[in-house]
């Protein structure tokens, strides 16, 4: 079971990363990933709403990032 | 605004403005952020409020309202230094715990309860790394939350690769009015280790792995007869890929996230977005999130308290059931010009225990609905 879940998410990862070529790009040429589409995370406090929720309302979180301190929501 | 790719403008003949409003995201308090393909010092200082109005429902009954209202700033200093601090505030009201809970179902009180929380953030920044250091506290009537977190993000010369370590600690006090919690305490350590990698001019890549131990009071006090282990791990992976259609003008946002949790509610996540740009400086993402996880293996189906053992951990907290979820988003926003933005955004939430990924959902329960919105604004100085 743990191996097929593994070979899901793996299976899942290089289908995301396949989803581009891997062509790094030179200092001049990152205008598209400078723009505030290409961020993660851009608006703060809208990821911090957001997981907040899922967080009070879903059985366990995870992988946004740490160090927001405990509540009593969940 | 925007969390990591602060510093790929820095390079680049991005416009001053935008690069400012890039650099405001270097890190979320309260959440250690997503870094992009490198880091630099932000040029310019960005505050941002956001309204929050939440509420939550099952058939025929209305459950909880939270009223939410926060502030967010950052602001270089020093050259060298960045602080950043939020503090957000939450007004709740209604019926929620869902099942079998003391406080709404058997005796009517139904909950009102109020949360503060804040947290502050300093980050050096040296060349070719930064370290961070913060400190959280969240304060409810019935819970006190007191934490730290240290952060390390190293890039590559070419600033197409960031790599960040951080560690946040937190020790939690429960006292609830009615004694059920008395005095009772909550240690949790979070780790994570994350990369990020600009994959080509129009893709970048990043992929988080948390890991949480916690041991302490994890029982809900609030529902009658729950019973939860006194240590719980979470190994969360998450993996998102960015993409931009420069034909388009529009950018797809992907995500997956795999949970493994010791309590066994592992979960899946799958996550859509488009944000396409639109005249006169508007912009609209539409967004589409799939959820589905597995039940705890104390949790117990209906009816209550079927399977109870006076001694074993046990619940009927349908938050620990086996079910799928789906939300469906839209966020309108604008850049008014001048430093200044706003964003209304409306999200749709549902859980159906049959919406679970193959089937074999927990039986008997309600589906859950909920629906969000969030106005703000924003300004870079």
């Amino acid at each position: 079971m743990r191996r097929t879940r593994l070979a899901v998410s793996l299976a899942l990862l290089v289908l995301l990363s396949g989803c581009a070529s891997f062509a790094p790009p030179q200092p001049w040429e990152k205008q598209y990933l400078a723009t505030p589409a290409m961020q993660f995370d851009a608006d703060k406090l809208d990821v911090r709403n957001t997981q907040h929720i899922y967080y009070s309302k879903e059985g366990a979180a995870g992988g946004y990032g740490i160090g927001g301190g405990g509540c009593g929501c969940n | 605004m925007a969390s990591a790719a602060a510093a790929v403008a820095a390079t680049d003949r991005t416009a001053p403005r935008v690069r400012a409003l890039l650099a405001a995201a270097l890190a979320l308090p309260g959440i250690v952020p997503a870094p992009a393909a490198a880091q630099t010092m932000p040029d310019a200082g960005f505050i941002q409020f956001k309204y929050l109005d939440y509420r939550d429902w099952q058939p025929g009954a209305r459950r909880m309202r939270v009223e939410n209202p926060g502030f967010y700033v950052m602001s270089p200093f020093a050259e060298a230094w960045v602080v950043e601090g939020a503090l957000v505030y939450d007004g709740m009201s209604g019926a929620s715990p869902m099942w079998h809970d003391t406080l709404s179902g058997a005796s009517g009180e139904g909950i009102h309860d109020r949360r503060a929380a804040g947290d502050v953030k300093l980050t050096r920044y040296f060349d070719g790394f930064s370290v961070g250091a913060g400190v959280a506290y969240s304060h409810e009537n019935d819970y006190i939350s007191r934490g730290g977190s240290v952060d390390l993000r190293v890039w590559t010369a070419d600033k197409n690769t960031t790599y960040t370590f951080s560690y946040a600690g937190a020790a939690d006090r429960i006292d609830t009015p009615d004694g059920a919690a008395n005095h009772e305490r909550k240690y949790v350590n979070d780790f994570l280790v994350g990369v990020t990698q600009a994959l080509s001019q129009t893709a970048i890549v990043q992929s988080n792995l948390t890991y949480t131990r916690g041991h302490g009071y994890f029982d809900d006090p609030y529902k009658t007869f729950d019973s939860r282990p006194d240590n719980r791990r979470v190994l969360a992976w998450l993996t998102r890929l960015n993409r931009h259609f420069p034909d388009h003008h529009g950018t797809l946002q992907l995500a997956y996230r795999y949970i493994d949790d010791s309590w066994d509610a592992n979960s899946h996540m799958v996550e859509a977005a488009w944000v396409q740009p639109l005249p006169h400086a508007f912009s609209v993402r539409p967004n589409l999130r799939y959820y589905t996880q597995r039940a705890a293996y104390f949790y117990f189906d209906p009816p209550f308290p079927t399977g109870l053992v006076f001694g074993q951990p046990y619940t009927a907290d349908t938050r620990l059931s086996a079910f799928g979820a789906f939300t469906l988003g839209l966020l309108l926003a604008k850049d008014f010009g001048g430093g200044w933005s706003g964003d209304l955004k409306v999200e749709y939430y549902r859980q159906k225990s049959d919406w679970r990924a193959g089937g074999n959902g927990s039986p008997d329960i309600l589906p859950f609905s909920a629906r969000w919105i969030q106005v703000g604004v924003g300004k870079t100085f």
